[in-house]
């Protein structure tokens, strides 16, 4: 292993992030002093916390308080390297997944004079660069001054090592995993074939739909300190698990049982040498992995006028519309938003059957449940969807520049795109909710026709927006939009959404102490011909917005067709 | 027909500037239809730049640029319209297939199906993409895009070709179909504006070549007219385009690199 080749690597890695981040981010990570400021200044802000633990358990002069503190400090220090180890695959991983594009960008370095050991364990080692050292030292500084003034430094110091090879090994297993999951993704493709599309897609959406579930379900019922107490008390049961075997190790140590230290200690370094070996052995095999071309058709090229050009659209509106449909199926970054309905059906659902709620609040919370379902995913969907469907062209968006598409055009396309796939969400998530909370014919009605409103104004209100704040780069992940404008968009979008409904809040209000029974029944002095007002006043409203963005959009268009040099 | 006499392309005192680098220093060019131009210079002489003011995707600081007739400024889409445009290095839509690509070209070209599924049959065959037409453009090879590209740019028969570096990265037989392609398009009307850094590419299809360097079009015209200009009578085009560049004295450096 030649050290200064992963030094080397090291440092390229680092730079690896000027693509992720803009030029202040780079000046602050590439400024050495900065960098060990970030350091030092964990390890002082540790000590100063360790001091102050350290000195409350010095003065202390009760025995049952100082044994309870002795024993919590223990405890902690025991738990240390899971928890470590747990933040360290979140924050490598995460570290991996924003440089996807990077980690290309850097191919070079595999054809250089260098071994796969150095190129692993250069990789391994700038992945925990960083927060997850940063926190490391932080912990590591507080545990040593504390246990200086609690009398625990050979405990301290041998937690400050199993910290270490937690962290090591939480690196070594995302790089294990980016591997695999890149070999494993592309033989599912390989033998899908012409259906490989499908596969990807659904299964980008069990994935997220599983992860999202288990997310929302540990979310609302986990509770900190039980974790913390798992962890501690409980990792000497799952000791078949080598990745707890550092502190295994440590709470072996902390109760004096020498030989069970010494062989989980070895054993944890076996473990984490295994580890690097085994990343080494599959980066050595995959690591240059191409994955397979995905066949979409076999059969001979017929051209078709398609749905879009029987409803009336120009073949060249049509095309990219199907263009843009085909995005979203293909594209995994785009795959992505299909998700959002999914998580906005789950969380009402989920928290409903935990609240356990009854009648007569059960009957509002459906009442209202139903509306979130009926006007929420799809409003949302058009605001997202409006916001990106420019900066999706991403560094193809030449294509668009060249071609001969009028402005209008660009703009019917991308609206129309966006407000019939909004609406399919809208349509799908009533329906879900009208089977599952079954609403009054006249709330369906209201709240349908509302989200209707919402959705073919909000749309135009993010395309125009979204054309002004485009963003077309690529790397390491496609941007579509800056994040200003984003914000931009989403306060535009909630104050108009607030705007369009607000002639049917006097009678959501009606509607829901209505709903809420008896005790607390309060009489609105509104008929029922108010209905009848109130949403075409909210569909003229929802019009003029349209209009107005119409407009709008329809200039920024312009300007961005004529400013294609930007 | 006093509009055939009309140049295909029209660039008057044209200027750009990005920041401090002036990328286009007052250009005049006039380039008659059915033309096949070259346009030569080192890396970073303005030769792009020249291409997308010509299509409107740059806006020039000055001057005024008409293709077909028609002020590109004025009508931006009239002039796309009429126009095949093939970049440098393309980024094209990877998550679509080379098939369902030149299906969207033909749509936004305004072509009939029958006369889109003839040309993309003809073209595919001739560039030997049949076979992996099926394929999402992820998967092919840098050639294989750039004749995606290629074909893109041809398939809607356009009255002016823009391309920028056109036979970057294609293998030899494909090279030589577009080269055939261009001359015969150019027998029948099409003009052709491509920039290059192959030389021989230039001398052996070019009607008239211009030669930029720092933004300013050095030398232009037929090849003995560049041979006069250079003063180098007999000489090919690699000699007189380094001499016209004054990057000709390359001897010191290839002695400096061999030390």
């Amino acid at each position: 292993m030649n050290w200064k080749n992963v030094l080397v690597l090291i440092k390229a890695d680092v730079k690896s992030y000027r693509i992720i981040r803009g030029a202040r981010f780079r000046r602050f990570r590439e400024n050495k002093l900065v960098t060990f400021a970030m350091y030092i200044g964990a390890f002082l802000l540790g000590a100063a916390i360790g001091w102050f633990a350290g000195s409350f358990y010095d003065r202390t002069i009760d025995p049952q308080v100082t044994g309870l503190l002795l024993q919590g400090t223990i405890n902690l220090f025991v738990s240390l390297p899971t928890l470590v180890l747990l933040y360290g695959v979140v924050f490598t991983q995460i570290g991996q997944i924003q440089r996807i594009g990077v980690k290309t960008s850097i191919q070079p370095l595999y054809w250089f004079p260098i071994t796969w050991e150095e190129r692993t364990l250069a990789s391994v080692i700038a992945n925990t660069l960083g927060f997850p050292s940063a926190i490391t030292i932080f912990i590591g500084s507080a545990i040593i001054i504390a246990s200086v003034l609690m009398r625990l430094v050979p405990l301290a110091l041998l937690t400050v090592f199993a910290l270490l090879a937690s962290l090591f090994m939480a690196s070594a297993t995302t790089e294990l995993s980016r591997i695999l999951q890149v070999k494993l993704s592309g033989a599912v493709t390989k033998a899908a074939g012409s259906a490989a599309i499908w596969v990807r897609f659904t299964g980008t959406i069990l994935f997220l739909l599983i992860f999202y579930v288990v997310y929302f379900t540990v979310y609302q019922q986990a509770n900190p300190l039980a974790l913390f107490e798992a962890v501690a008390g409980g990792q000497r049961s799952v000791w078949f698990i080598p990745f707890v075997w550092p502190g295994v190790a440590l709470s072996y140590f902390a109760f004096g049982v020498w030989l069970e230290t010494a062989a989980f200690s070895l054993a944890s370094i076996a473990f984490t040498y295994v580890l690097f070996l085994v990343a080494v052995r599959l980066n050595s095999r995959f690591g240059l992995y191409e994955p397979p071309a995905i066949r979409v058709s076999r059969g001979a090229y017929v051209p078709r006028a398609g749905l879009m050009g029987r409803l009336g659209f120009s073949s060249m509106e049509a095309g990219i519309m199907r263009k843009d449909f085909k995005a979203f199926t293909r594209r995994q970054e785009l795959i992505y938003i299909f998700i959002f309905p999914v998580m906005f059906a789950i969380m009402p659902i989920l928290s409903l059957v935990r609240t356990g709620a009854e009648a007569p609040t059960l009957q509002v919370a459906h009442l209202v449940l139903f509306a979130y379902l009926a006007m929420l995913p799809g409003t949302i969907m058009a605001m997202i969807l409006g916001s990106m469907m420019i900066g999706l062209e991403g560094g193809s968006v030449w294509y668009i520049y060249s071609s001969p598409i009028a402005a209008r055009s660009l703009v019917k396309a991308k609206y129309s795109f966006s407000v019939l796939f909004s609406l399919a969400v809208a349509f799908v998530c009533s329906v879900i909710g009208g089977v599952i909370w079954i609403p009054s014919v006249r709330m369906t009605v209201l709240c349908v026709v509302e989200a209707v409103f919402l959705i073919f104004s909000l749309s135009m209100v993010s395309i125009s927006l979204g054309i002004k704040g485009a963003d077309f780069r690529e790397l390491p992940r496609p941007r579509m939009i800056r994040p200003k404008w984003s914000l931009i968009n989403g306060a535009v979008c909630i104050l108009l959404a607030l705007l369009i409904v607000s002639p049917l809040i006097p009678l959501a209000v009606k509607l829901f102490f209505e709903s809420m029974g008896a005790p607390i029944v309060i009489s609105l002095p509104l008929a029922d011909a108010y209905l009848y007002a109130a949403l075409p006043i909210s569909g003229v409203i929802a019009s003029a917005v349209l209009y107005m963005f119409y407009r709008i959009a329809s200039k920024n268009a312009e300007e961005f067709l004529a400013k294609a040099e930007a | 027909m006093i509009l055939s006499l009309e140049p295909a392309v029209e660039l008057v005192r044209v200027a750009k500037q990005y920041a401090d680098v002036i990328a286009v220093d007052y250009i005049d060019l006039d380039v008659k239809r059915g033309e096949i131009f070259g346009l030569l210079g080192p890396n970073g002489s303005g030769k792009t730049t020249v291409l997308k003011t010509i299509l409107g995707l740059v806006k020039p600081d000055s001057g005024s640029v008409k293709v077909l007739g028609i002020n590109v400024q004025d009508d931006p889409v009239g002039v796309k319209r009429r126009v095949g445009y093939v970049p440098e290095s393309p980024r094209i839509y990877e998550f679509l297939t080379g098939l369902e690509f030149l299906d969207l070209t033909g749509d936004i070209y305004g072509m009939s199906p029958s006369e889109k599924k003839r040309r993309i049959d003809e073209y595919l065959e001739a560039l030997e993409l049949g076979g992996r037409e099926g394929d999402m453009i992820s998967s092919y090879s840098q050639g294989m895009k750039q004749k995606v590209a290629v074909i893109s740019a041809l398939m809607h028969r356009p009255e002016l070709l823009l391309l920028d570096e056109p036979l970057n990265a294609l293998d030899p037989r494909s090279a030589r179909i577009v080269k055939d392609l261009l001359r015969e398009l150019s027998l029948k009307g099409v003009t052709a504006i491509m920039s290059t850094h192959i030389l021989e590419i230039a001398q052996a299809m070019c009607d008239r070549i211009g030669i930029m360097y720092e933004g300013r079009l050095l030398a232009l015209g037929t090849m003995e007219e560049l041979r006069d200009r250079a003063r180098m009578p007999g000489s090919d085009l690699e000699d007189i385009f380094l001499e016209l560049t004054g990057t000709g004295d390359v001897r010191p450096v290839i002695e400096a690199l061999l030390k």
